[in-house]
């Protein structure tokens, strides 16, 4: 008997909260585990969303999924059962993003992912309905890597990524567009996140003498093959994925990265933009509002993606509102469509254009080639 | 692959090894002592190194904190239990190392400005701020549980190691870091170039190995050791403390494994969970060396770098599972050739 | 309220879960299901068989994997069509996949003593998760989506409530099957292994085997944790399968109490619920969403393993009186057949010329004895006389360097124990090696495992409940005849040493032996005990038995023994009828040591 009052207690609270009609957001990070470098960025940008969205108050309902699907998945039954999110923003990681999108397919909650992989978002997939996402996808920055490689007389690459998700993601992208393009890849080395060697796979690569090496790691840890290469005399050229783009990075790699390429989302040289780009603006103010608060030179782009998700939501919400009340079913669906229906959103990493199937809505002005110059990135 | 890169791949895998073998006797002496299987000891590399980063990036680092609050929880403790049994020159003793101690480092750090100091004091202080740790993690989690089976003894140091990667975490943030080389200089040996730091590494390995066998056999501390870890109940009936013991060994243990972060840190990137995968790969040296042996505890974890060497450049992609399985039949040769006394458990 | 009513409570309530419970409570108890499974398999392994395994995380991931590509691969090799059309047939073969792995893993690192096997078990667990995310067929570490929803005849179990019922029915099935097969005569042989693969062996266990059957058993419900977990998610990638959740499956184990079957659903609860709920309290009790969870996490397992260092389940179970769930009486069954027994006087055990070396040393040097049947033969001396070493190579724990060892004529030296024990030899040991925590009638009846023929199979579904009658039946005669019917129900840990001596005894009779090989089992018992123990002894003799005792206690010796044979470094100095063997000059001089 206690128990059936319990749950009518529970009942009659959970629709209090509903009569409120405050929009829930809820987020997914990956704040611990293997990709908390990307995860912890993210995380504090929610710090620095907007409270109040077209005058109704936005109640953000952060939780961590430790880089683990399960848990991943877990918290997207809790956000959306217990927590009655209008929308999930999350995850942080493409395998976490994939296995959350049965859940919000089934609770029929619009989810926009911070993850890189274009699965994510297939089109063919019926449940991607419900599905966005922010970064750019893996394939948009290897046709950016593999057109620079072209253009400056590279004919032979040498890849060597991290043993997971992003590694593999990066490796399939990259060797299909470098297999259009005729570049010939010579080596495809592995290496963990945490080890302390790569040596072996530096002698491989060293023995493959390619014109280049790509690097696919994400922050910190993407050092280590490029230290270790330069101390072995690899004097070809090292380009680098958007992973690295922290200062972190330059910290840890130091004068070994002069010169490095590496494609990126605009955010990361915002400054060196054209006042003429209207990202510049909005990149700009991402970068200064999240130096304020967390210091400076601590931003990423990888925080930069939560940021674009709630510009989605900045937009989207307003029109969502004319057709039904927060909390309900009718406003996840016409949250949705309001995403769907999104064009010319200015976003820190790009310009989106929305439609039914392209849940990204990114284009080549979603991406620039950098270098790494005097220790600090360098928009070409 | 020709000789050159052969050699090059001993060279890397003798570096590794010899972290390794550090870890593994470290392993193996706190097994041997306390019976505990000492999961937690990798996250002491990773604080070693992080801490001695911190002071070169001008932070002070979290290590310093927890320090501090564990010193306070031990001063407690043991004040109380000391009081109750009426012994105040002991709470003098107690307050004094984990309350005093702590306290003044700190105020070293905070008010000394460890970036400018020289790298061996930094490496000091290091040491300073991480090695308590041991004695008193040993205190708080596994002291009262002496007697518990190994079992139980191997999940508290699970739940220990969850608890030490959650504070790494806060402490030093998800990115890595590097510290500044004992050494700049390279030398050439024939066709390979060796760099400074890795000769630091085997020397300061093989080092400390003597030293520690020094320790075992000349020192009273040391026989007392092992005596405690031939027999535990012979040792106590002796007058030599079970606590005393076990305080000693993490003393050591972590000495060791903040010690090998700190070496380690300056050729590679060091996170704050890089410690897992060193831990255990130093744990499978140790029982290679079937957790009694210390010179084969060494060559294991000799071993263990090698292969881990040689099978990133065949396979990079399936480096653990060559690893991992390639250890399975010298499992099996150890286990039959080992004379196994069964356990009266 | 008894035990009954408590499970029907329980029962009752996971029933009607789905009904009164917040929504997210019921996915939560879907997880809470699947870990269960998974440390189930524990308790069987570690609490019960004593064989630490961190490497359950990657069963779970065969199950998983092998559901994710049958289920999802669009033009599947001909063979293997069939269990691609539905989920069930997947689950058929990932049970076959798991069942084959775990036999091949098994027969590998099972035979690793001490820490090599938890080690073992590490490195194909690491090994199997770099495979998974290795191998471009399962999708890589990306993973495999669009794994399919299971249906029931017909009814498609998509909602979260519907797998509730599914994933439940399968734990509580699991439990009904371990529990079962733990309160039978195969698992008193997995709970003997933690008495020792020595006393195991000696009452015809085949360790080597029940090992394999808990190791297969604990993979198998991994297997099913993992198909539930694939349909439930619809997802598959290597992350929940690596070492780290393996090593969390175990602590799971632990916490909730390793030794019990509801252990495994305690443990399973209480991480998962705690996790939760600090992510839903921390952030509001330190007021911050710093990555508190973890740690607050690890140091609270840290308290709860210093207040109950046998898990929690000891502790919850103390709350519910006992009552109907204890065996309080053993049902008559009909009696076990019997052996031939053998002519008084007859010899049983002949020993010829028996030398054993370790190394350089000689512990055995030329010893010759015999056993008739109906007789008590004594072997005594001095400490490190080599007595023990005589005893262990009569009864198998090793071997003889040369010489013969034969029992009623066919030569057994080299035979494995459990072999010697089948052909009618029965022992007990110095240091006691009873099951502390089992009933001394579980004990006994450990004694007559040879004597019944039911496997595994039939043990798990209760179907050879008329065999293990009569085994019970035959425990209980035991103790009645060793005068301890009285204490047949208590736990054998609170008999007092003496007692633990004699249920050895019984246990060793339990076997229906010809011969009895008793070492020391006077040692530690009081003046009372020891007359009690010499009157037994005489009744077995009477009862045709041949006796082999091994003691140094001479007054005990001489008051009982027919023939005494003497031992000193190894050599046997003396033989003969109690009185002659005590007036011989070279005993007096063993014994008393050159008192001149």
């Amino acid at each position: 008997m206690k128990m059936k009052s319990l749950a009518v207690g529970l009942a009659a609270a959970a629709f209090a909260a509903l009569a409120q009609a405050d929009i829930n957001v809820g987020v997914i990070v990956s704040a611990t585990g293997p990709a908390a470098s990307l995860g912890i960025p993210e995380k504090n940008t929610v710090a620095l969303l907007p409270t109040t969205i077209a005058g109704q108050k936005i109640n953000y309902i952060v939780l961590d999924d430790a880089s683990d699907t399960t848990t991943a998945v877990k918290n997207t039954r809790k956000l959306i059962a217990e927590d009655k999110v209008d929308v999930v923003v999350g995850s942080t990681i493409t395998p976490n993003s994939l296995a959350m999108i049965d859940v919000v397919a089934e609770g029929e909650t619009p989810m926009i992912s911070m993850a890189a992989s274009s699965k994510i978002v297939d089109p063919a997939n019926p449940k991607v309905k419900w599905v966005f996402k922010t970064p750019q996808n893996d394939v948009q920055m290897s046709t950016a890597i593999v057109e620079h490689m072209t253009t400056h007389g590279v004919k032979t690459v040498a890849f060597i990524g991290f043993s997971d998700a992003y590694g593999e993601g990066w490796y399939n992208e990259f060797a299909k567009v470098a297999e259009a393009r005729h570049l010939q890849i010579v080596a495809n080395e592995r290496y963990n996140r945490a080890d302390t060697s790569v040596t072996g796979q530096v002698l491989k690569i060293m023995s493959a003498k390619p014109d280049a090496v790509l690097i696919a790691g994400s922050g910190t840890p993407a050092a280590l093959p490029q230290v270790a290469l330069m101390e072995r005399g690899y004097k070809g050229k090292f380009y680098q994925t958007h992973g690295v783009a922290n200062n972190d990075f330059l910290r840890v790699v130091g004068k070994n990265v002069e010169g490095t390429f590496l494609p990126a989302g605009p955010v990361l040289v915002a400054a060196q933009l054209p006042d003429s780009n209207p990202i510049k603006k909005v990149a700009l103010d991402y970068v200064t509002k999240y130096e304020k608060a967390y210091g400076k030179g601590s931003v990423s782009t990888f925080g930069a993606h939560a940021w674009d998700a709630s510009r989605l939501l900045f937009d989207a919400i307003p029109v969502a509102l004319k057709k039904a009340k927060p909390g309900s079913k009718e406003f996840r669906a016409a949250l949705r469509d309001a995403i769907e229906g999104l064009k010319n959103v200015t976003l820190a990493h790009g310009i989106s254009n929305m439609s039914p199937t392209d849940h990204l809505g990114f284009d080549q002005r979603a991406r620039v080639m950098v270098k790494i110059e005097n220790g600090a990135w360098k928009l070409q | 692959m020709d000789l050159q890169i052969a050699l090059l791949l001993g060279q890397d895998g003798i570096v590794n090894g010899a972290v390794y073998a550090l870890l593994a006797l470290a392993l193996v002496l706190v097994f041997a002592v306390t019976r505990v299987i000492f999961i937690p000891q990798g996250e002491f590399v990773a604080f070693g190194a992080l801490t001695l980063a911190s002071f070169q990036a001008g932070k002070t680092p979290g290590t310093l904190w927890l320090l501090i609050g564990m010193g306070v929880a031990v001063a407690a403790i043991d004040s109380f239990s000391a009081w109750q049994s009426r012994r105040p020159r002991r709470i003098l003793q107690v307050v004094g190392w984990n309350l005093a101690y702590p306290l003044l480092v700190g105020a070293a750090i905070r008010y000394g400005a460890p970036q400018e100091w020289p790298l061996a004091l930094q490496v000091l202080f290091a040491m300073a701020v991480v090695v308590p740790l041991g004695p008193m993690i040993y205190r708080l989690a596994y002291q009262p549980l002496a007697e518990a089976s190994v079992l139980v003894l191997l999940i508290v140091s699970v739940a220990i190691h969850m608890a030490l990667v959650g504070l790494g975490l806060l402490f030093f943030g998800a990115e890595g870091s590097r510290t500044t080389p004992f050494s700049d200089a390279s030398f050439q040996l024939g066709d390979l170039m060796v760099n400074g730091q890795s000769l630091w590494v085997v020397a300061a390995s093989a080092a400390l190995i003597v030293v520690l066998y020094v320790f075992f056999e000349r020192t009273l501390y040391g026989k007392a050791l092992r005596a405690t870890a031939i027999n535990r109940t012979g040792a106590r009936l002796m007058g030599i403390s079970t606590t005393m013991a076990g305080k000693l060994s993490f003393l050591l243990a972590v000495g060791i494994g903040a010690l090998s972060g700190i070496l380690i840190a300056p050729i590679t990137t060091v996170y704050y969970d890089t410690g897992f995968l060193i831990g255990l790969k130093g744990f499978v040296g140790a029982i290679v060396g079937g957790m009694a042996s210390y010179p084969v505890a060494a060559a294991g974890a000799v071993l263990v770098g090698l292969l881990e060497s040689f099978s990133s450049f065949w396979a990079s992609a399936f480096k653990e599972v060559i690893v991992f399985t390639m250890i399975i039949p010298v499992l099996v040769w150890r286990s039959l050739t080992t004379h196994h006394v069964e356990e009266d458990e | 309220m008894g035990p009954r009513v408590v499970l029907a409570v329980f029962l009752a309530f996971l029933a009607l879960g789905p009904a009164i419970l917040p929504e997210f409570y019921v996915t939560l108890l879907n997880y809470i299901g699947l870990y269960g499974l998974v440390a189930l398999g524990l308790v069987l392994l570690t609490g019960v068989g004593g064989l630490t395994s961190f490497g359950q995380a990657a069963f779970v991931g065969v199950g998983a994997y092998t559901t994710a590509y049958l289920t999802t691969t669009q033009d599947l090799p001909a063979a293997l069509a069939l269990f691609g059309s539905s989920p069930w047939l997947a689950l058929a073969a990932g049970l076959l996949v798991t069942a084959a792995v775990a036999w091949l893993l098994g027969a590998v690192t099972l035979r690793l003593s001490g820490h090599y096997l938890p080690l073992g078990t590490i490195a194909w667990g690491i090994s199997l998760y770099f495979l998974f995310g290795n191998l471009g067929f399962l999708g890589g570490y990306t993973g495999i989506t669009g794994v399919p929803a299971l249906s029931l005849f017909g009814f498609e179990l998509a909602d979260t409530h519907h797998f509730y019922y599914l994933i439940w029915a399968a734990l509580l099935g699991a439990i009904w099957l371990t529990g079962n097969l733990l309160d039978s005569r195969e698992g008193r042989a997995i709970r003997a292994l933690k008495g020792g693969t020595i006393m195991a062996e000696s009452m015809g266990v085949d360790t080597a085997r029940s090992k394999m059957v808990v190791f297969v058993i604990a993979a198998l419900y991994a297997c099913v944790s993992g198909w539930l977990y694939a349909h439930l998610q619809r997802f598959v990638n290597p992350t929940p399968f690596g070492l780290q959740i393996g090593i969390e499956y175990l602590f799971m184990a632990v916490i909730g109490g390793a030794a019990h079957v509801w252990g495994a659903v305690v443990g399973a609860s209480l991480v998962t619920l705690l996790k939760q709920w600090l992510q839903d309290w921390l952030p509001e009790v330190l007021g911050t969403t710093g990555n508190f969870e973890i740690i607050v996490f690890g140091l609270l397992m840290i308290f709860v393993l210093h207040r109950a260092r046998d898990g929690l389940w000891p502790l919850l179970a103390k709350l519910v009186p006992e009552g109907a769930g204890e065996r309080t009486a053993v049902p008559a069954a009909e009696p076990l057949s019997r052996r031939a027994p053998a002519p008084a006087g007859t010899v049983l055990l002949e020993a010829v010329d028996v030398v054993k070396e370790f190394g350089g040393l000689v512990a055995n040097d030329r010893m010759s004895i015999t056993v008739k049947a109906g007789e008590i033969m004594a072997l005594i001396g001095p400490n490190g006389a080599g007595k023990s070493t005589m005893f262990n190579l009569v009864s198998g724990v090793t071997e003889p360097t040369s010489g013969e060892v034969r029992y009623c004529g066919e030569r057994i030296d080299g035979l494995e124990a459990r072999r010697i024990a089948q052909r009618g030899m029965g022992r007990t040991f110095q240091h006691v090696r009873l099951l502390p925590a089992m009933s001394v009638l579980e004990n006994v009846a450990i004694g007559a495992h040879l004597r019944g023929r039911r496997g595994v199979a039939a043990a798990v579904l209760h179907a050879e409940r008329a065999e293990e009658a009569r085994l019970l039946a035959e425990a209980a005669r035991q103790i009645e005849r060793v005068g301890l019917a009285e204490h047949m129900f208590a736990q054998a840990g609170s008999l007092a040493l003496g007692k633990q001596r004699i249920v050895e005894i019984a246990r060793a009779l339990a076997g229906d032996p010809n011969l009895l090989l008793l070492d020391e089992p006077a040692a530690g018992l009081r003046y009372l005990e020891k007359q009690a123990l010499a009157e037994l002894l005489r009744k077995l003799r009477g009862e045709g038995m041949g006796i082999l005792l091994v003691e140094h206690d001479m007054d005990f010796v001489m008051g009982l023994a027919d023939r005494v044979a003497v031992m000193e470094f190894g050599q046997k100095i003396a033989e003969g009828v109690p009185e002659e063997v005590q007036n011989d000059p070279g005993v007096i001089e063993a014994y008393l040591g050159g008192v001149d």
